[in-house]
């Protein structure tokens, strides 16, 4: 399981290779073309491509019959009624190569986002970490140690009421700097990084909570016995800008996937 | 689908399942970045299928709205389109050259017990047929309710007066008038001008008129396609690929200069490190000038051992035993320019050792992408290959040239027929559910073809089949009558009282013993002269001396005479025209072959008293009607002069009907009882309009038929 949010090296190699490119369009750019592809492939040899075809060709004769006998209201209402079964017979028959491909494209998409989810913190800028406890004595018990680089620059402020600590915090140089919080006689830490073009980002560290923490955390599991839960950064979102119209890196890699995976489609001949 | 779920179940079988299904279920179930992360085969999954919704929603939507607005215009245009109607529906089913002596003996032997229930409940009547007995004109009467000079088809073939050649009577195609060069491509701009030499109006236009759908599939001479209220597929004479009637395609690599008589082309496969090549020849590169056809490649690895090959034809590959066919494969011929011929064709493995020998049907045009419209609109034809898959769109799509000249066998041809048959029973069915109200109408050649081609089967001493004991001859036209009369039995399971059936052919069959050359005949009795030193000519006239010629064959029955100032070098003066006729009616009347004894003529009709019309110009001068057994020669029906004029028919092609009409009546069987004794095709058409209401044109020839009784719905033989 911690393989899952701790990347094998081969596997981190490749989006290191990635990470070299400095420009995360470029990134999203070249990753939708390449999963494109793959994807394509992919649906191609784990699909019935005879079947689907059939099935494709099917919806679109009945779409044609509804056109055909457009004054036969019987036979434009069956044919409406054939469409419908004809949709869910051709999403059945996509449903296992479907599967095939959204396993490993959300391990990679998982893996992407920590570079490219948000940007790291700017340096001198003001951010937040937010600790939640299990229990409110633990609020009183907790303590936060910085490295040199890292300045409070407010003091805590203690939310009782959902068992959450809130430091402002400023980091006055480069790098990945570990904040540590001690409570209940243990001591748990929490990675920052600030300034950097593509660092790898963990926005948060979880405490159990499998499948939330392989979605959105890059950090080990913090112990089982540990009185805190969870310790968050509020890194800014990054947003690629694309003729002046910024959006998040994903809206991108879908549209973008899905023009390359319909080019290839054509040029390969695979039916999807 | 069985294999999906199979596939599904495993997924999700074994030790790792519960932790497989949460993750599946949390990577869909998850919240918007999850969703993204699904990529893009989920995105075209359900864009797609989303797609087809919304179309479809939208057009019934639209539909639905303003079907009210449509249905009242159509009100206030005709008022009640079947309120005069005595049937809600006619369906009429051609079964091409079915015989109605062969079909009252075989009922008789109890092996058509729907078409017996029909002739006792309903008609069963000979079906007088149009001079000559030929389906593109019986056909054409059919559907017009007129008589050969007023729907100007005579043949399949029409002679040219300018230069004694034939051409197509049905269609003229002919490639955009205008070309725009560079450099050594020749690009064609505009559209292909296809245009109907046959004249008339079909009466599913009149039932269109008074808003009555039609469906009508595979009737012949129906292409180009014409526009109406209704759906057609157009039948007999649609060309392939090539613009023929038909060009298969034999790829062997056996070492051969014969050429094909007709039908057929030969090319050499080469075979080199265990795979064999060669290519399927398509149409004239319509880019390039001089470059010649276009052509398909393809490769084969034979597997000698397991008696079969691999093939590789473009993006698709498959494999075929010995003796097996291939689905249709898409034939795709690139002249470069972006210029691309779309169609689909056959591959049968005849033989892999020791020679590899493959036949390659005609291409056919590629219902889902037509090139030429075969259909009306023209996207019935693309709805109908992606409700079936592809399918024949060739008019004459029985490849009977392959058999004649032996490159398929009887099983080969046979299959190759019958899958084109099924793919017309399921058309005929689909139509029949989609039309309820109205006219439905099919067309059936492969009664006609096999015919054609087993008839010797049927005979003790047919010389095409006498190195076949007659206890050993295959029972394939008893099959092919018994495999009709199921196919009724089905269709009369989808109608009521309310719908009236019709089965019709456009002729009868007849044996074809012996074939007669009458170009021969006129030569040897001093009408048609030869150039000097010549005893024989070549094809289509090729030694013929016009100067000295006064009378001349083409085609299946027509004669002309080769006049003054009609020809362009006729010799017959037009006031000796009469004359002639009269001398060479009386000569060939009766005709005795000496080698039988038998008449080899029953009837020389002259063509000003069976035609009437604005089109008699351009009908032949005489109909020969040859007696039963004979038939024109293959060499005089391509202007050949032989030395002999009689002589054995030793080609598959052992049964005909392009004799003496009266000795070939079609059948008439029906659902309800009509009192007339002695109908004939061209009363069809006005019998439907009656019968839907309507008034008849008055320039029809036939007359409409009457009604005894509306029976009750007929119901199939148990």
């Amino acid at each position: 399981m911690t393989a899952l949010s701790n990347p094998t090296a081969g596997y981190a190699a490749a989006i290191a290779a990635f990470a070299l490119l400095t420009s995360p369009l470029a990134i999203v750019i070249v990753l939708s073309l390449v999963v494109g592809l793959l994807m394509v492939v992919l649906f191609g040899y784990t699909s019935d491509q005879k079947a689907i075809g059939i099935a494709k060709d099917q919806l679109k004769a009945h779409l044609l019959a509804v056109r055909l006998y457009r004054d036969q209201i019987p036979v434009v209402m069956g044919s409406y009624g054939k469409i419908l079964r004809g949709t869910g017979r051709y999403l059945k028959l996509a449903f296992k190569p479907l599967l095939y491909v959204i396993i490993p494209i959300t391990l990679l998409m998982v893996q992407v986002d920590r570079y490219l989810g948000q940007t790291p913190i700017a340096v001198n800028a003001p951010f937040l970490l937010t600790v939640h406890t299990a229990a409110g004595e633990a609020l009183n018990e907790a303590a936060l140690e910085l490295p040199p680089e890292i300045t409070m620059t407010a003091p805590p402020v203690h939310v009782v009421a959902e068992n959450q600590i809130v430091w402002r915090l400023s980091g006055a140089k480069d790098g990945k700097y570990a904040l540590r919080i001690s409570a209940g006689g243990q001591s748990v830490e929490k990675a920052v990084c600030i300034g950097g073009d593509l660092p790898r980002i963990s926005t948060i560290r979880l405490r159990g909570k499998f499948w939330e923490r392989m979605f959105s955390s890059a950090e080990s599991a913090i112990p089982g016995d540990s009185p805190i839960e969870s310790m968050s950064v509020n890194y800014p979102d990054r947003d690629i800008s694309v003729a002046g119209y910024g959006m998040n890196w994903i809206w991108m890699f879908f549209i973008l996937s899905m023009v390359a995976g319909f080019v290839f489609k054509e040029l390969l001949g695979i039916q999807i | 689908m069985k294999r999906l779920l199979h596939c599904e179940r495993r997924l999700f079988a074994g030790g790792g399942a519960h932790a497989t299904r949460v993750l599946l279920i949390a990577l869909i179930f998850l919240p918007a970045l999850a969703h993204a992360y699904a990529g893009p085969g989920a995105g075209f999954a359900v864009l797609s299928s989303f797609w087809a919704i919304f179309v479809a929603f939208l057009y019934s939507f639209y539909a639905l709205m303003t079907w009210p607005f449509r249905q009242l215009f159509r009100f206030l245009r005709r008022r009640n389109a079947y309120g005069k109607a005595t049937f809600e529906r006619a369906v009429i089913l051609g079964f091409d050259g079915m015989d109605p002596e062969l079909a009252d003996r075989f009922m008789k032997e109890g092996r058509l017990p729907n078409l017996a229930k029909l002739r006792d409940k309903g008609t069963f009547r000979k079906l007088r047929t149009t001079f000559p007995a030929i389906s593109p004109v019986a056909w054409s009467t059919f559907m017009t309710g007129v008589n050969p000079g007023k729907h100007n088809i005579y043949d399949f073939l029409a002679c040219d007066r300018n230069s004694y050649l034939p051409y197509l009577s049905s269609a003229e195609i002919k490639g955009p008038k205008r070309h725009i060069k560079i450099g050594k491509y020749s690009i064609p701009f505009g559209k292909t001008e296809i245009k109907a030499m046959r004249k008339g109006t079909p009466f599913w236009h009149w039932l269109g008129d008074a808003g009555i759908f039609s469906s009508v599939i595979r009737v012949p001479v129906t292409f180009p396609p014409e526009k109406f209220q209704g759906v057609l597929l157009s039948g007999m004479c649609v060309p392939d690929l090539k613009g023929s009637q038909g060009t298969f395609c034999f790829c062997t690599t056996r070492a051969s200069n014969d050429k094909f008589r007709e039908g057929g082309v030969r090319v050499p496969i080469e075979r080199k490190n265990g795979v064999c090549r060669s290519y399927v020849p398509g149409p004239d590169n319509p880019v390039k000038e001089n470059a010649g056809e276009v052509r398909m490649e393809f490769e084969l690895k034979p597997d000698v051992g397991s008696k079969q090959a691999r093939f590789t034809v473009g993006s698709e590959k498959f494999t075929l035993k010995v003796g097996e066919y291939s689905e249709w494969i898409t034939a795709e011929f690139k002249a470069g320019m972006g210029f691309t011929a779309h169609g689909i064709c056959r591959f049968y493995l005849k033989e892999l050792s020791p020679e590899v020998e493959v036949y390659v049907t005609p291409v056919n045009i590629d219902p889902g992408h037509p090139d030429l419209p075969i259909s009306h609109p023209v996207t019935y034809s693309i709805y109908l290959a992606k409700l079936f898959g592809p399918y024949a769109t060739l008019g004459l799509a029985e490849d009977t040239w392959a058999l004649n000249e032996h490159v398929l066998d009887d099983d080969a041809f046979l299959a190759q027929a019958y899958g084109n048959h099924e793919d017309r029973e399921r058309m005929l069915f689909d139509a029949l559910d989609k039309t309820k109200q109205g006219l439905c109408t099919c067309v059936f050649d492969t009664t006609d073809r096999i015919q054609h081609m087993f008839w010797r089967y049927l005979e003790e001493d047919h010389p095409a089949a006498r190195d076949v004991p007659h206890s050993e001859h295959p029972q394939v036209i008893q099959d092919l009558y018994e495999r009709m009369d199921r196919l009724i039995g089905r269709v009369m399971e989808k109608i009521d009282e309310d719908t009236l059936l019709m089965v019709i052919s456009d002729h009868g069959f007849k044996s074809f013993a012996r074939c007669m050359n009458v170009n021969a005949w006129l030569h040897q009795n001093g009408y048609l002269a030869l150039k000097e030193g010549k005893t024989e000519s070549g094809d289509w006239f090729e030694d013929v001396d016009w100067s000295r010629t006064r009378a001349y064959t083409m085609g299946l029955n027509g004669l002309y005479l080769n006049i003054k100032g009609r020809e362009k070098q006729g010799i017959v003066d037009p006031s000796e025209v009469e004359a002639l006729k009269a001398e060479l009616q009386k000569a060939l009347n009766g005709l005795v072959d000496p080698a039988s004894g038998a008449v080899s003529i029953t009837g020389v009709f002259i063509a000003d008293n069976v035609y009437r019309g604005p089109y008699t110009e351009n009908s032949p001068d005489l109909i020969v009607g040859y007696g039963a057994g004979y038939r024109a020669s293959w060499d005089s029906v391509m202007g050949k002069v032989t030395s002999q004029i009689f002589e054995d028919n030793i080609k598959a092609w052992s049964g005909d009907h392009c004799i003496d009409p009266r000795l070939v009546p079609g059948v008439l069987f029906s659902s309800h009882k009509f009192i007339e004794e002695k109908p004939a095709i061209v009363d069809v058409a006005p019998t439907i309009l009656k019968l839907f209401g309507l008034a008849l044109p008055a320039h029809f020839d036939g007359k409409p038929w009457t009604l005894a009784t509306k029976a009750a719905a007929v119901t199939p033989a148990s």
